[in-house]
């Protein structure tokens, strides 16, 4: 008796017949186990594969005034890295409004009491003669009618001279309101102007955000296209990997078929000794 | 063969004042050469003036010296109280001058014009602040020190002070000629706030300069006499905007004092003579408005030669302008009651008269101020002083300057002048000694109720009579000459005078 009827019962003879159905069943078990592992390793190299087709790809969008916007990524930690830069002209003109505006918001943040003066003094130049001339009618005035050297207490001088100077007095305050508010309007201009020079210096960098609107859609339609022919590309690849797994799966059928009717046949002999 | 006398009649004799100014030969007889002590009296003829009576009875506070201001002060409850000035004191009363000079205040010289306003006396004196009485404090006292005083300043103590339009206006400055302050209104110790103020004339002068002498009110004017000029502001009812009105150049004041209101106009003292505003406006400082054109050179002497003061005094019952020329003791009355052809008024002059103030008193008295305390003008001694009343006629020609007259008679006729000796006085050619006839008017006692007309031993106490004495004289004349000058001199000393006429007869000679 040899080890295999040893180890099996099975008489040497008999167990050829089952060395054959198990070997072919061992055969169909181990392609079984080589079919898993073929699947996966092709499966790992499709997604590898899509994986390099579907990668971001670095682009820079030129406008047509020279203002650039790039992507990359690190390829170390793989972070996007976004770069814009404006053309000469454009950082000058953008370079020009900051310093404008800064002017603005800097004469904004001036106290306003030295261009109400100055505001006033104009005013004052202006309305100055008249008073002058005014001024001069009442003297006349009063000197044809023997009043100029009138003195009362109830208007100091002559009830006319009261009244020119109160009405004079009238305009200078007046005129100091109007140049407060004046002055609080150019101080308000001034704001609004450091205002719209800060946008307008953006005008360049918004008008390359917005140029790059187009770039990024062609970008992405190039990137949805990369992702269809990835996606197409793994369904081909993994059609293929099934149709090649299924035939392995066939053969191994086969094999362990068999194998089953090898080890069946030699397990009814042995079964008809032992009854 | 005989020539039959002449008969020239002067009627009324110097009813037309004296005149100075026209040649003697050529003047109507209706002048005098000299009027002396003269009034125009009721029937327009010439006669003598009244005299003073003297109502101060102590004057012991006035010393030797005389009166200067006198003014009754009066409010409207009808209290009253009569104020005067004289030996750098002010005085109250008429009998006994009482000083009422405030303590403490030191005066130097009484030149005072006082002034009634709001129940209130003031007066102002050049350098001097004001004194104020009313009835409430019953004391003069300086303006200052009144309770309700404001605004009193030194710039403010003017020498001429007028009430009108409801204020005290003030002017005429130590330092400052040009200048008018006006109180606050109703409030004569208020002269400051309110409606008070000034104005500055320096600038309106019409001759470029000159120094306010005077202020006066009429017709809602503000009249600013200056010394060469007036100055007319209207609207002074509100001073703050009165306007000039007009102003008159060459045309001034001598001084405040011989300003008088006569109802109707406003007299004043000019360089050339008394002139009347109203005329002076109407035709612009022309000669013609002068109210003394008869005695232009008179008066235009007494103001060059006058070195103390003026007093003028205006009297509706009296119907005279007195002006006295204090320093030099001459007083022309000025008849009011109407004009000559030129437009002047008829003046007869006071000679020696010793009046230094005058007041006009709401009952038509007249009080005049002298060494002797406050007068009444009234009767017809000067305070039992006789005075002369002299009437000289102009050079008479009866209206043939060529021939010779010979005087035979000349027939006065007076009234009154009871007991008077007068001296009728006739000169020939213009000379100057004068051949004097005498007589003595005799002597009526008018009889009137319930005075008996016999005495003891049936010597006549009275007798009835027409209330006038009237006497008629005949005086023989003598001497001849081309012209005659007929002159009438009376001591008046107790009784009337008045000049009737003078009846001349001449005989008319051969042509020289």
């Amino acid at each position: 008796m040899g080890w295999f009827e040893d180890l099996t019962g099975i008489p040497t003879g008999q167990a050829a017949g089952l060395g054959l159905g198990a070997a072919a069943l061992y055969r169909a078990y181990e392609d079984l186990e080589g079919f898993g592992q073929r699947g996966l390793e092709l499966g790992q190299d499709l997604a590898q594969t899509q994986m390099e087709q579907t990668a971001f790809r670095p682009y820079t969008v030129t406008t047509g005034t020279g203002g650039q916007f790039g992507i990359t990524q690190d390829p170390t930690t793989g972070q996007f890295n976004y770069s814009m830069a404006m053309s000469p002209d454009e950082q000058a003109f953008q370079q020009g409004m900051f310093g404008g505006a800064g002017q603005f918001f800097q004469q904004a943040q001036m106290p306003t009491a030295e261009r109400e003066a100055a505001v006033y003094d104009r005013m004052r130049a202006v309305m100055a003669p008249e008073e002058r001339r005014q001024q001069l009618a009442m003297e006349e005035r009063l000197a044809s009618q023997g009043r100029l050297g009138l003195r009362t207490a109830q208007f100091g001088g002559a009830p006319e001279q009261f009244a020119l100077a109160q009405a004079q007095e009238e305009a200078r305050n007046r005129a100091m309101l109007g140049a407060m508010q004046q002055a609080q309007g150019e101080q308000m201009q001034q704001a609004q102007l450091g205002q719209q020079y800060l946008g307008a210096s953006y005008i360049p960098q918004a008008q390359l955000i917005g140029a790059l609107q187009p770039g990024m859609t062609s970008s992405g339609m190039q990137q949805q296209a990369q992702l269809t022919g990835a996606g197409l590309f793994g369904e081909a690849t993994a059609s293929g990997i099934e149709a090649l797994l299924a035939g392995d799966l066939g053969r191994a059928r086969l094999l362990q078929t068999a194998g089953a009717g090898l080890l069946s046949g030699a397990g009814a002999f042995g079964v008809n000794e032992d009854d | 063969m005989a020539q039959e006398l002449r008969s020239i009649n002067l009627v009324a004799p110097a009813f037309k004042g004296i005149n100075t100014e026209d040649s003697p030969l050529a003047q109507d007889p209706s002048f005098a050469e000299t009027a002396d002590n003269a009034v125009i009296d009721k029937r327009g003829r010439i006669a003598a003036r009244k005299g003073h009576e003297v109502t101060t009875t102590n004057k012991t506070a006035l010393g030797t010296a005389a009166l200067r201001a006198i003014k009754t002060f009066r409010d409207d409850a009808g209290n009253t109280k009569v104020f005067s000035a004289g030996n750098n004191k002010i005085f109250s009363g008429t009998t006994t001058l009482v000083d009422e000079t405030p303590a403490g205040y030191t005066i130097t010289t009484d030149n005072w014009k006082m002034v009634n306003f709001n129940d209130r006396i003031y007066m102002f004196q050049r350098g001097y602040e004001p004194l104020v009485y009313d009835n409430t404090s019953a004391d003069v006292e300086a303006m200052s020190d009144h309770t309700h005083s404001t605004g009193v300043a030194s710039t403010m103590y003017g020498n001429e002070v007028l009430a009108a339009y409801g204020r005290l206006w003030t002017a005429d400055f130590t330092n400052n000629k040009s200048t008018i302050y006006w109180s606050d209104l109703l409030n004569g110790i208020h002269w400051s706030g309110g409606s008070s103020g000034s104005i500055d004339i320096s600038k309106v002068w019409p001759n470029g300069y000159d120094e306010i002498v005077a202020l006066s009110a009429h017709n809602n004017l503000l009249i600013i006499f200056g010394q060469h000029s007036i100055v007319v502001y209207e609207g002074a009812t509100s001073p703050a905007s009165m306007t000039l009105s007009d102003t008159v150049a060459g045309v001034g004041c001598v001084d405040r004092d011989t300003v008088q209101y006569t109802g109707t106009d406003v007299i004043f003292l000019s360089q050339t003579g008394l002139r009347s505003f109203g005329r002076t406006i109407q035709e612009k400082s022309m000669p013609i408005s002068s109210l003394s054109k008869t005695i232009t050179k008179d008066i235009i002497s007494l103001l060059q030669n006058e070195v103390d003061f003026y007093r003028s005094v205006y009297s509706p019952e009296e119907n005279f302008y007195l002006l006295s020329f204090v320093g030099q003791e001459t007083t022309y009355c000025f008849d009011v009651r109407g004009t000559l052809e030129d437009g002047s008024y008829r003046v007869t002059r006071w000679p020696g008269s010793l009046f230094t103030a005058y007041e006009t008193r709401r009952d038509g008295k007249l009080f005049i101020g002298t060494t002797d305390g406050i007068s009444e003008y009234k009767g017809y001694s000067d305070n039992g002083v006789k005075y002369r009343f002299k009437y000289f006629s102009p050079s008479l020609t009866f209206g043939d300057p060529s021939r010779l007259k010979i005087l035979k008679k000349i027939k006065p006729t007076l009234v009154g002048a009871n007991s008077a000796t007068v001296f009728m006085k006739f000169a020939y050619d213009f000379g100057t000694s004068f051949s004097t006839t005498e007589f003595t008017v005799g002597n009526q006692q008018p009889a009137f109720y319930n005075v008996n007309e016999f005495g003891a031993n049936s010597v006549p106490l009275s007798e009835f009579t027409g209330g006038e004495l009237t006497n008629q004289r005949s005086l023989n004349a003598v001497g001849n000459g081309t012209s005659v000058v007929v002159g009438l001199e009376s001591d008046i000393n107790g009784f009337a005078l008045s000049l009737q006429e003078i009846n001349l007869l001449a005989l008319i000679g051969k042509t020289i």
